[in-house]
């Protein structure tokens, strides 16, 4: 069995992502829905209904009475906060535990993940486009190839790092060319098979601008900034490190200068408290 | 014990049983610093060069930028015993994303902005591991001044 064979195997084998996020996504970016809707759809899975009560009702929010129902807590807590909640235990489900592979501990690629997620919507708030609970989707789960790549990154390990160093490739560029797939293309696969729109599954399988004309795309583009903006953090790398390339034309293509990206870090920077407390409850 | 320095933080101490961390600096900076006669020291994790981009910010989170956060270090690491004319610098950290040279380059500018403030004050830096495309964790053992860097995808190394 080759490399790759054995890869779509694995996929297969992943922990599907619940199945309230597709409909929620359709509903949540349409301005014309309305809490009551959002509420349906949510309730309609129990299992994250009774997870997002729990952490709606937890001393990070500090309730004064509690939510008993998702129509409650979202009347509490504000709509967009349980949206949040929705995707980040979706999220958290799929893109959690350990990469050895990648050099990265528990949670660090959770940690990246939801760092560069809120990021994404910071951009697209900014740029006021209406489907920003999409892009912070796509750009929640943008490294889910990691996981299943992770074991086999780990065996050729050494092989990928001297492609980096010594012949100047992306640690993507070096996947490729030593497991024959990188982790976008798999993210890509797995998108699809989870069945996200063919959207979502562009944005995970861009999300590094391997393939230049996709900055032309402004969702593309905010997600790969988001990533690149994360990746100087800090937040979260793992033995990847920072070899992957940056393309200056993404910020011309958003309208973004070097001092607005300086100010989202100084803002994101000054918020971490609350991002790593938010963690510690989803 | 151990002190973690988390983004935008700083640690100082001169108990000899104590060991000061920084995780994942990426294109940030760990400045550490330590007098081996007082066996005192510290490590700052700043994220950007320079505070004058916003006030309010340098006032509430002063270990964010260099021009705000190495004096604090200093001055801190004063207060415990440290002199200046004893202290060792060690920097690590200031990597870059591929292609971005010259280009908003963080890393660089943050390098560069420690660089000026060091010059200007007269201290020099006793060793560093700074640029690239890798990112690195930092580690200073009080008791013996012993600093160990950990770069990605590597083992930990003692510089």
């Amino acid at each position: 069995m080759t490399a790759i064979q054995e890869l779509i195997k694995e996929i297969k084998n992943l922990k599907p992502i619940p199945a309230v996020v597709h409909p929620l996504l359709e509903v949540v970016d349409d301005p014309n829905s309305g809490m009551e809707d959002i509420a349906k759809i949510i309730q309609y899975d129990p299992a994250i209904t009774a997870e997002v009560l729990r952490t709606a009702n937890s001393a990070f929010f500090g309730l004064k009475q509690p939510a008993e129902t998702i129509k409650d807590a979202a009347s509490l807590l504000g709509t967009e906060q349980i949206i949040d909640l929705v995707l980040l235990k979706s999220g958290a489900r799929v893109i959690s535990g350990k990469q050895p592979g990648y050099d990265l501990n528990e949670g660090a690629m959770w940690k990246y993940s939801v760092s560069s997620a809120i990021i994404a919507r910071q951009l697209a708030r900014q740029l006021e486009l209406p489907h920003k609970n999409s892009i912070f989707t796509a750009s929640l789960l943008k490294d889910i190839g990691k996981t299943v790549l992770d074991k086999f990154v780990q065996d050729v390990f050494e092989k990928i790092s001297n492609l980096v160093i010594n012949e100047n490739l992306t640690f993507m560029e070096a996947e490729k060319q030593i497991i024959g797939i990188d982790h976008a293309e798999l993210g890509g696969m797995i998108a699809k098979m989870w069945k996200f729109s063919p959207k979502m599954v562009k944005i995970i399988r861009n999300h590094h601008l391997s393939d230049e004309t996709m900055i032309e795309d402004t969702d593309i583009a905010i997600v790969y900034l988001a990533d690149c903006i994360c990746m100087m953090m800090g937040m979260g790398v793992g033995a990847d490190g920072l070899a992957y390339r940056f393309h200056k034309q993404a910020m011309k293509q958003i309208g973004i200068t070097a001092d607005d990206i300086t100010k989202i870090i100084a803002e994101f920077t000054s918020k971490i408290q609350e991002v790593e407390d938010l963690l510690q409850v989803v | 014990m151990k002190h973690i320095v988390g983004v935008a933080d700083m640690k100082t101490s001169n108990s000899i049983g104590d060991t000061i961390v920084t995780y994942s600096l990426g294109s940030c900076i760990g400045v550490v610093i330590y007098d081996p006669i007082a066996k005192a020291g510290g490590i700052l994790h700043y994220m950007l060069p320079d505070s004058s981009i916003d006030d309010a910010k340098a006032k509430a989170k002063p270990f964010m930028f260099a021009d705000t956060g190495i004096p604090r270090l200093f001055k801190q690491t004063y207060t415990l015993g440290a002199q200046k004319p004893r202290i060792k610098v060690f920097i690590a950290g200031g990597a870059e994303i591929l292609d971005q040279r010259g280009f908003f380059n963080i890393g660089k500018r943050n390098y560069m902005a420690l660089k000026k403030m060091l010059f200007r004050n007269n201290v020099l830096i006793d060793k560093q591991a700074v640029g690239g495309n890798v990112n690195r964790t930092v580690r200073l053992e009080i008791g013996t001044g012993h600093i160990y860097v950990k770069t990605s995808g590597q083992g930990e190394e003692r510089i």
